[in-house]
């Protein structure tokens, strides 16, 4: 067990690399320990005490899971994290009322009624199940298996490989479903083009300035407690400095040296322009210029590092800080100022999230990013932007023989809507139901997901999933009933993340990979299952046995398949202590740099491509032989990125920066080849959303944001939570308002292309002139009482909080009525901060 | 509840019984009279510069002491100030001050408030409490409030529970910017003592004059008052049922 001084000490060795200038404080001897270790209020007695991880959002982090009475009654952080070393967020700590939320689905239900009516009959599982078999059993024997089309939003790890890779591939539908493009799939792409693989982590620990493009990092992200700890711990011990570019003074805002308000959707200017400033001023020398040797800033992928720099210069010349005043209305002598700063400073690092990128124009914003963080010579470096280090785990796969998938061309979005849509669009899915020219499914499941409020257009998604016609049986696998729960046919309940069982592998921000597992701190209440037990009983009934039966068994095995923890004790190691690091394991910085032995690419069926540069073994792309390879070329072969084996650069063999999703080569490609053959401008390259250009002199752009106290749309039945955060009055600047003749607190009425809705004003100096700013988590009208005053079909009296809701019927309102499910036109996110309203006063 | 805190709070309760209302001080002169070493005096150190406001110490508490909706021991205020765009955000996070001169025990008629001679920390001894509610009204802060559970005063203890048995309160084991520092102000080596020793600190309404043990570091402490006074904007969020701020 971790004491206090253990803890200050480790969080100073983390902190590595010598520029940390944290003290350990003197401690007194009988200081009181800082937890894991829990005492009941009642009693006094020592409570049970479960290792798990949290599951509020992506991030994941460990925690600890107390238990009194069969009841979790407390979760707090797990100290021997090296992720979050201990400290949790609010919506951690508000996950007890996951577990106890008395409107709780406890048993499966079957739809009596007329679709969305809310006439249930309690059904059994096997009543549930036999249904469900029954009608995936036709589907298969049908030749079908495509029409069963799953749609998962909160599906990661352990869970993804059981649903995914096991059951649903041996079934053979590929019609799979995620929510990627409504979350950050637009910044995933933008890194797919130029660094290869996804994720970027922000070394905090070892930076010394940070400059911020739309993230709150301090009350939300997808790596949210491990960097936001280390950022605040940065800013207090360091005095490390932050500028953040966001529309609306948020926490992160606040909390940094300057906050400097931006038009929505001119971040990729202000960063164009920071680019010309580097370029021109000849900043990039040093770090940068050493750095582009790794770089790809021509067509030409075997340039000389001059002749980069004598491009990039070129381009970006263009970029003047004067033009990009223009656009975003920050000033130019501060954008060259804070220009100059982050190119000195080094390291620095240069952060991003959706502000910046749920743009039109968002793929080039983060592939602008990328190039202002590879041109100071701030990537994969400690202290600059990083590539994501994980856990690697292994894990059964089912069985050997699957069918090859067959799938209804539903993820994309329609044809040409984006040019690349690595990560899908999954905000267009129910469009393409729809429209039915890609063909319908006849059973359409989502799992930890609402379709219905996740995204944009919410009267759209009603109406198609209300329709029997386009969407003959919807089942909704979910622990509550949510918007979407309301309008299926089948519901089965699972239990929420604290009764239930997985292995993690969230990314690292300290670099070092960190293996965790989630178990169940009580049995899962009522006759709720774990959706990973629930698909090995539905493999059994179609004759398709995983070879496992339960999610428990799959963790297990997978313990014991991995090496670093099967040496360490594997299943009883991990859910004794609920996280392991490897001890020796140190810090992975600049991976690209690592060359790749001879034997690797001197392999038979390993070829130089002569375009890129790229040794790649054409056995695993598939092909048949050298001759076919050569002729058609690494970048022109079909998944080729898949049979990379790395860069020549000079006269060495790199591992590089990796492709994945794309053939790009290894090269960090501020360049894209690939795009610019498919008619996109191959450097990043100003462009604006064409309603933006046409807006009329009294319009604002509407923005969503997230706050510290929720998470996107499953958090507002925690009553905790929900009591802090339940309504979300509209913010406007007292200039805007004042032109609307509109008060603080006054009804508003906001009207886009989609629709008009009806919410309270804030009227604050904390947002930027032309923006109206709504936040995501309210204006519920399902998931229980705490969220909407609704109770659910089988929810309970059983809180005494339940007649203390002092909050009823101030509930805010939900902004995705009137935002479009519009894609980024190159990446295909979500573009969630585009959207042009007028606002009146109600 | 332990013995010896039910002794405490009886003897007091004949003590006052006998003096009156005029019952005041007395836990000063006690506290004196105990030899140092075996006294402790919990405090807390909140460092501002620290802190981002998010709430988890909020909902730490609320799980920690299962406090009922509509009620809070434990939140963070934001005061938003400025004109845009020089506007300005800060956190404030607010809880009981475990005051050296405790009005809230001065005013008890019954001694079921009573600041514990061994650390400092004010409590409440629900099974003495009555429910009259002179606390609540003499405590300058708001810190207190009727519990709907029990009937009785009810306020942050320190998570004297957890304290106890050697434990850190629940909010400050959560605190990710390790804004929430805990300890015993009467241990000069502690990092509450260091704090205190080498930085700037304030706390709320000094002017009461009830010696606050809760000392904030860089705390802007801006309120409606001065907003009116200095003709610029303040809004001040409580983030609880009581929005406006005690």
């Amino acid at each position: 067990m971790l004491n206090r001084r253990n803890f200050m000490k480790l969080s100073a060795a983390s902190a590595t690399i010598g520029l940390c200038g944290a003290t350990v404080l003197t401690q007194a001897a009988d200081l009181p320990e800082w937890g894991n270790k829990g005492y009941s209020r009642k009693t006094g007695r020592e409570r049970k005490m479960v290792p798990s991880a949290c599951y509020q959002c992506v991030t994941r982090c460990p925690n600890v899971t107390y238990i009194e009475d069969d009841r979790i009654v407390k979760i707090e952080g797990q100290l021997n994290s090296i992720r979050s070393e201990g400290v949790m967020c609010a919506k951690g700590q508000g996950g007890v009322n996951q577990a106890n939320d008395p409107d709780r689905i406890l048993y499966p239900l079957r739809r009596v009624g007329k679709r969305g009516e809310g006439q249930w009959k309690r059904v059994s599982w096997d009543e549930a199940l036999t249904e469900l078999s029954g009608r995936l059993k036709k589907l298969k024997d049908e030749g079908t298996p495509e029409k069963f089309m799953f749609h998962y939003g909160r599906m990661k790890s352990s869970t993804s490989k059981m649903v995914k890779s096991a059951f649903l591939a041996t079934y053979g539908t590929g019609t799979i479903g995620n929510h990627t493009s409504i979350c950050e799939g637009g910044k995933w792409v933008a890194q797919e083009f130029t660094w290869g693989g996804h994720f970027d982590t922000w070394d905090f620990d070892n930076t010394r300035f940070v400059l911020n493009f739309g993230s709150n990092a301090l009350e939300a992200g997808t790596n949210h407690i491990p960097t936001s700890h280390r950022l605040i711990r940065a800013m207090a011990e360091r005095n490390v400095r932050m500028v953040t570019f966001d529309v609306r003074l948020s926490n992160t805002a606040a909390k940094s040296s300057e906050w400097v308000p931006i038009k929505p959707g001119t971040d990729l200017a202000v960063v164009l322009a920071m680019c010309n400033v580097v370029m021109s001023e000849d900043l990039y020398q040093g770090d940068g210029e050493a750095f582009l040797k790794y770089c790809k800033a021509t067509r030409d992928n075997f340039a000389s590092v001059e002749e980069k720099v004598a491009a990039l210069k070129k381009h970006f010349a263009q970029y003047t800080a004067e033009w990009a005043e223009k656009e975003s209305g920050v000033s130019a002598s501060l954008i060259r100022r804070i220009a100059r700063e982050f190119a000195t400073a080094h390291p620095a690092v240069v952060i991003s999230y959706r502000g910046a990128v749920a743009h039109y124009n968002g793929n080039d914003t983060e592939r602008a990013i990328q190039t202002l963080a590879s041109i100071t010579g701030n990537i994969d470096n400690p202290g600059g932007r990083c590539k994501a280090v994980g856990p690697k785990w292994k894990y059964p796969h089912g069985p050997h023989d699957k069918p090859k998938a067959r799938k209804l061309a539903l993820m994309d979005g329609p044809k040409g809507a984006a040019v690349s849509p690595n990560h899908h669009m999954s905000h267009n899915i129910l469009k393409m139901i729809k429209d039915g020219s890609a063909g319908r499914p006849e059973i359409y499941m989502t799992y930890t997901y609402t379709p219905v409020y996740a995204n944009g257009e919410v009267q759209e998604n009603i109406d198609i999933l209300k329709d029997e016609s386009l969407i003959p049986f919807f089942v909704s696998i979910n622990p509550f009933y949510d918007e979407s729960a309301a309008l299926a046919d089948l519901i089965l309940p699972e239990p929420p993340y604290p009764e239930r069982w997985d292995w993690e592998d969230m990314v690292s921000p300290v670099q070092i990979a960190e293996y965790y597992i989630r178990q169940p701190g009580t049995k899962p209440l009522g006759e709720t299952r774990d959706f990973g037990d629930v698909v090995c009983e539905l493999a059994e009934r179609l004759d398709m046995p995983l070879g496992f039966k339960t999610k428990k068994e799959f963790v297990q095995k997978s313990c014991e398949m991995t090496p670093l923890i099967k040496a360490v004790g594997g299943f009883e190691y991990m859910k004794k202590q609920g996280v392991y690091h490897d001890p020796k394991a140190k810090p992975v910085f600049f991976s690209y740099m690592k060359e790749v032995p001879a034997e690797k690419y001197e392999q038979e069926t390993v070829i130089l491509d002569d375009e890129t540069g790229v040794y790649w073994d054409w056995k695993k792309a598939h092909l048949h032989s050298e001759e076919e390879a050569i002729k058609k070329g690494y970048a022109h072969t079909k998944k080729a990125y898949k049979a990379y084996v790395g860069q020549l650069i000079g006269n060495t063999v790199y591992s590089g920066f990796k492709p994945d999703k794309v053939n790009k080569s290894g090269y960090m490609e501020l360049y894209s080849n690939l795009l610019e053959d498919k008619g996109v401008p191959p450097l990043p390259t100003w462009t604006k959303a064409p309603e933006h250009e046409a807006m009329d002199t009294d319009d604002l752009i509407m923005t969503t944001y997230k706050v510290a106290t929720q998470i996107h749309s499953r958090s507002a039945n925690c009553k905790f939570l929900t009591e802090l955060y339940h309504k979300n009055p509209a913010w406007i600047n007292p200039v805007e308002a004042k032109k609307r003749n509109i008060a603080d607190g006054d009804m508003i009425k906001v009207k886009s292309a989609i629709g008009e809705i009806e919410i309270e004003a804030r009227v604050t100096p904390a947002i930027n002139l032309g923006v109206l700013a709504i936040s995501h988590h309210c204006g519920h009208w399902q998931y229980g009482r705490y969220a909407s005053g609704n109770k659910a079909p089988t929810g309970q009296d059983n809180d005494p909080d339940l007649d203390r809701i002092w909050w009823k019927g101030d509930q805010g309102e939900h902004p995705n009525w009137i935002i479009a499910n519009a894609p980024d036109p190159v990446n295909g996110q979500m573009r969630w901060m585009d959207t042009v309203v007028k606002v009146r006063k109600a | 509840m332990s013995e010896s805190k039910q002794q405490v709070s009886r003897r007091d309760f004949i003590k006052k019984m006998a003096t009156g209302s005029a019952a005041v001080a007395t836990t000063t002169v006690s506290s004196v009279a105990l030899p140092a070493e075996k006294n402790k005096r919990y405090a807390m150190v909140i460092d501002t510069r620290r802190c981002v406001g998010c709430q988890a110490c909020s909902v730490a508490c609320k799980t920690e002491n299962d406090v009922p909706l509509g009620e809070t021991r434990n939140w963070v205020e934001y005061i938003e100030k400025g004109e845009f765009p020089n506007v300005r955000r800060s956190f404030l996070p607010r809880l009981c001050n475990h005051c050296e001169d405790p009005q809230c025990v001065s005013v008890c008629p019954t001694g079921a408030t009573y600041k514990r001679k061994e650390d400092g920390i004010v409590v409440v001894d629900s099974d003495v409490c009555i429910g009259c509610k002179y606390c609540i009204q003499a405590c300058p802060y708001g810190m207190r409030f009727i519990n709907p559970k029990t009937g009785t005063a009810d306020k942050c203890d320190f998570c004297l529970h957890r304290v106890e048995k050697g434990l850190v309160p629940s909010c400050v084991n959560t605190c990710q910017g390790r804004a929430r520092i805990f300890g015993d102000l009467n241990d000069p080596q502690s990092e509450v003592s260091q704090l205190v020793a080498t930085n700037a600190t304030t706390v709320l309404r000094p002017e009461m004059g009830t010696g606050p043990m809760v000392f904030y570091i860089d705390a802007d402490h801006t309120d409606e008052r001065d907003a009116e006074k200095q003709g610029i904007y303040v809004r001040i969020d409580t983030h609880r049922r009581q929005q406006k701020r005690v």
